[in-house]
């Protein structure tokens, strides 16, 4: 049976994504608010919750719930803490509830409050982590060469995952990587090494940038600008901190889950349109499809390099996900943000007319999917893992 | 002693009985009254059975090679002389996984799976670290 249609997002925005854009993380996150309310056709007092990191290192001092509530100037009926699919998960079960009738869920990224360099909570001054030399990567790499040694994944199939995605930026003028390519499999394998079995272009960069996503009930929806995209259903496994304990494989097994969550949604593998990962690292790109049931654990490397390229069965992330579009120290709205956008026609890229939302689905210029009803988004796959499952009418 | 230039370990009163452990050469676990899993790194409650009474025991200090990663770029300027080294995870025989580097090994030799046992390595007067290497057994 499909899922009541009664919880949607009706407003979206992300700033510019770009390296040291020189602005603080609350500037950047307070722009996306205000863009993802005009994009709702709201203002700021219809919102009554609000869900956004609060740990300096990821998202600025400041950046806090208490400060949003503060420069809104209303109460707020539910905040949590958290960001992209999980906070999208929480906001539609509170306003299911009726907790809060619209939730905003805001977030802003800025190197100049990291040094320049990953969040400061990836490389954590943690006992028995620091000493070994560590960094963020090793900690994901960690992960791969297990999933490699066990299932017999390869560096080639990594490097498909991140050509594809770079393939994907190289043709959105938003992506901070806009241009920088084509990419081939072997150029990825040909960039210098950084925590084998990466090389650098399997990793993402860092940059700066805000993003904003409004959720609200099917009714209020209705009184809203934009066409709305319902929250189907969803789940969250969690295992461990990431950067603290040993990275495992265990996310893979909250496999049976969003399996679940596919039952609970009415809807199949086979029913979806596009997926988008989140793939701080390629690797996120096979575990994430493996974990969302699209095929078997272990799988992931031979399914991705029949199955994510624009024109195949599960195209990934059109806007060139975390490796090519943003990685604003923690991109998580930002998979949500461009399912909505393919939903909504609303792609850039370098078709003469995509400003129209008129696309001619030559992959040379064109990232659009071809009339996309539903997609799955996805949150990072380290410690735990997350996916919601997103539809239109 | 070459003077230790990287992080050092600050421990905590729960873990500091496993770095009493690394000072006399012996990786200790906590062990559990309850149940007898063992567990790391140190934590208040049984991962097993949530029990908290415990002992701390030495271990076999030997495993298997979970899995690993060679850093071509230092986490700190500090770990550039040691470049390329290796981060790994061990597999405990008494279970538990721990992180820490692998030395005295040619890249080429690492293989997931293999054995391996404990070196120690005195960073400072009350810090003993504890990469692992090839097992000899």
């Amino acid at each position: 049976m499909p899922a009541p249609r009664d919880v949607a997002i009706v407003g979206v925005h992300a700033t510019k994504q770009g390296r040291n854009l020189g602005r603080t993380a609350l500037s950047l996150m307070l722009e996306s608010f205000n863009g993802a309310l005009d994009d709702a056709g709201m203002t700021k007092n219809d919102v009554d919750g609000v869900i956004s990191f609060e740990f300096p290192a990821g998202t600025g001092a400041g950046n806090t719930l208490g400060e949003v509530a503060f420069q809104l100037g209303n109460p707020m009926r539910f905040t949590s803490h958290f960001s992209g699919v999980p906070a999208l998960l929480y906001a539609a079960a509170m306003v299911r509830d009726h907790v809060a009738d619209v939730i905003a869920i805001p977030f802003g990224g800025s190197q100049e409050e990291t040094d320049g360099a990953t969040a400061a909570y990836t490389r954590p001054g943690y006992e028995f982590t620091e000493w070994t030399g560590s960094t963020t990567p090793a900690q994901m790499a960690l992960q791969t060469r297990r999933h490699m040694a066990l299932y017999g994944t390869t560096s080639e199939q990594l490097a498909h995952c991140a050509a594809t995605l770079r393939n994907n930026a190289n043709i959105n003028p938003e992506a901070v990587m806009f241009g920088r390519g084509p990419y081939t499999a072997q150029d990825v394998l040909d960039s210098r090494m950084i925590a084998d079995p990466y090389t650098l272009l399997m990793c993402a960069l860092v940059n700066d940038g805000g993003s904003c996503i409004i959720v609200t009930s099917a009714d209020r929806a209705k009184d809203c600008k934009s066409t709305p995209v319902w929250v189907l259903s969803g789940g969250i496994g969690c295992f461990y901190t990431s950067y603290y304990f040993p990275p495992t494989l265990q996310p893979l097994e909250t496999r049976d889950r969003m399996l679940g969550a596919f039952s609970r949604a009415g809807v199949t593998h086979d029913d979806i349109d596009f997926v988008t990962t989140y793939d701080h690292f390629a690797s996120g790109v096979p575990m994430e499809y493996e974990a969302a049931g699209f095929c078997e654990v272990g799988d992931g490397g031979p399914f991705c390099v029949e199955n994510i390229g624009l024109d195949q069965r599960f195209p990934v992330s059109p806007d060139g996900g975390n490796l090519g579009y943003s990685h604003c120290i923690n991109p998580y709205n930002l998979r949500i943000i461009e399912a909505v956008r393919q939903f909504r026609n609303d792609t850039p890229d370098l078709c003469p007319n995509s400003h129209l939302g008129e696309h001619t689905y030559d992959r040379s210029i064109c990232r659009k999917v071809r009339d996309p009803k539903l997609a799955v988004a996805c949150g990072p796959f380290t410690g735990a893992f997350s996916m919601s499952i997103l539809a239109k009418d | 002693m070459t003077e230790w230039t990287k992080p050092l370990p600050h421990p905590t009163p729960l873990s500091q009985p496993f770095w009493d452990g690394t000072k006399e050469r012996e990786i200790r676990l906590q062990r559990c009254d309850a149940c007898g899993a063992h567990r790391f790194p140190p934590l208040v409650l049984c991962r097993v059975c949530l029990a908290e009474e415990h002992q701390w025991v030495p271990t076999s200090a030997r495993g298997t090679l979970y899995s690993y990663v060679i850093q071509h770029r230092p986490a700190t300027p500090a770990f550039i002389d040691d470049l390329p080294y290796v981060v790994a995870i061990v597999e405990l025989d008494e279970g538990p996984l721990m992180l820490t580097n692998i030395v005295g090994c040619e890249i080429d030799a690492l293989e997931v799976g293999m054995r391996v046992e404990a070196t120690y390595f005195d960073a400072s007067d009350d810090i003993t670290l504890y990469p692992f290497t090839p097992s000899k057994e």
